[in-house]
């Protein structure tokens, strides 16, 4: 996966050689007015093209029906898909919590019985 | 697998993960908040049991709702459950509210940010880590409340209604999920306490995302909670310029302007506007003092560029243009 990426993005930065950056629109955004993003900054980060192309392949490695992956990232901010990009399988994925408390009540069972412990002290 | 449902059991996997959080001194508290109660119970916010490991939907859902939005965790399932993750992710979920023309707000990360919230009536949508090493339990769980006296925060949480969990517990397993709050907001609705940059920030995400009559509702709030900065000007200017409603963009620059002489964006797409208009000499004598104030800052390449834009467009003044 890193690999691909590393071409990928070589591959963008060759193409861009000697090519003006993509004109801006004159018109000075809000965001930028407000100091919230600099060219800097989104020059060392990863093309939109390219987070919005990583994306959609990890949306569709992890089960997202395919009708849908464009709608889904149509709904992104740019700074939203370039946090995604490359992330989406170590992001915090709010709702496996039930696996936890399984898993570990689960082992408290297994430590109970073979008496290893000694907290479930109200059954009989 | 088994289906699993997130509920009674992540309030022991919660008991046994996270004992010995042993603080002194109460950590709930409201004072020095002006006029902040002590109990809030918002028992009117809907609650969607979780089923599987769909928290996210259920938890969005429920602020959704909270907002005037009939939706169900069904709904947003194909909009921010991800199979492979058997979770949902931050960035989707605020994606999903802009869909439906709603403003997330992320909150400060305090305490104090999630009760002002409570006071002012809005349930605030949280992220909680209750797991621990291979096993992190990312969780989403809904805040309805608190009461200072017990020390307690209300939650609709997995298949909890209304679950009451110690002040210290809760803010632990919110600190380390590095405390993201957010609260779902109609267009126009302000937060608890609302902060100028943080609230432009999530009104230019749902025009980001062509969402531009409710950022145009946000901005114009906006302007009207802090009546003496120019950046909601601004920004209406901005969205008036996307429409095409040239008029209405160069009266908010110029109200900007009139706000904030020193402001290079509000010269520079005034300029702009102008251009559009084929006021050129106009144009050019907004440009010369943005350039001025532009300097060698961060905005000077961005009027450069729109001086060029200027240079290329001669010397034509359409009738009716203001005088330069």
């Amino acid at each position: 996966m890193f690999k691909r990426l590393t071409v990928l993005v070589s591959c963008v930065a060759i193409l861009n050689l000697g090519s003006p950056l993509v004109a801006q629109a004159a018109v000075i955004g809000t965001l930028q007015a407000a100091g919230q993003s600099s060219r800097a900054a989104d020059l060392s980060t990863i093309s939109s093209a390219l987070a919005r192309h990583e994306v959609r392949e990890q949306m569709v490695a992890f089960g997202v029906e395919p009708a849908q992956v464009e709608a889904r990232i149509a709904a992104l901010t740019e700074p939203e898909l370039r946090t995604l990009a490359g992330q989406m399988a170590d992001m915090p994925a709010g709702g496996d919590a039930l696996a936890v408390i399984g898993i570990v009540f689960l082992v408290l069972l297994i430590l109970e019985a073979v008496g290893v412990i000694d907290i479930f002290k109200k059954f009989p | 697998m088994d289906a699993v449902r997130c509920g009674h059991v992540a309030v022991v996997l919660a008991l046994v993960l996270i004992t010995g959080c042993a603080s002194t001194g109460p950590v709930l508290s409201v004072s020095g908040q002006g006029a902040i109660p002590t109990r809030v119970d918002l028992e009117q916010t809907p609650f969607f049991p979780q089923v599987e490991y769909q928290c996210g939907p259920s938890a969005l859902a429920t602020v959704l709702s909270a907002s005037g939005l009939p939706v169900t965790p069904a709904d947003l399932v194909p909009e921010v459950y991800l199979p492979g993750r058997q979770g949902s992710l931050q960035p989707e979920l605020l994606a999903s509210a802009r869909r439906r023309d709603r403003l997330p707000y992320q909150l400060p990360p305090t305490s104090d940010a999630i009760i002002a919230q409570l006071a002012d009536r809005i349930p605030v949508l949280v992220l909680q880590k209750l797991g621990a090493g291979p096993w992190p339990g990312w969780h989403y769980a809904v805040v309805v409340g608190y009461d200072v006296e017990s020390q307690v925060f209300l939650l609709r949480s997995g298949t909890e209604r209304r679950l009451e969990v110690p002040a210290a517990r809760f803010l632990a397993t919110w600190d380390r999920a590095d405390r993201w709050a957010v609260v779902v907001l109609q267009p126009g609705q302000m937060p608890g306490t609302a902060d100028l940059s943080r609230y432009i920030e999530a009104a230019a995400a749902l025009e980001a995302v062509g969402r531009i009559d409710a950022a145009g509702i946000a901005y114009r709030a906006a302007a009207m909670q802090w009546p003496r900065d120019a950046l909601p000007r601004l920004a209406l200017g901005n969205v008036a310029l996307t429409r095409g409603d040239f008029a209405a963009a160069e009266s908010e620059y110029r109200q900007a302007i009139e706000l904030d002489r020193g402001n290079v964006a509000a010269h520079n797409n005034l300029a702009e506007v102008l251009l559009r208009r084929r006021c050129v000499s106009a144009a050019r004598s907004e440009l010369e003092i943005a350039k001025e104030l532009a300097g060698t800052g961060p905005l000077a390449a961005a009027v450069a560029d729109t001086a060029a834009r200027v240079l290329a467009s001669g010397n034509s003044d359409e009738q009716g243009c203001p005088a330069p």
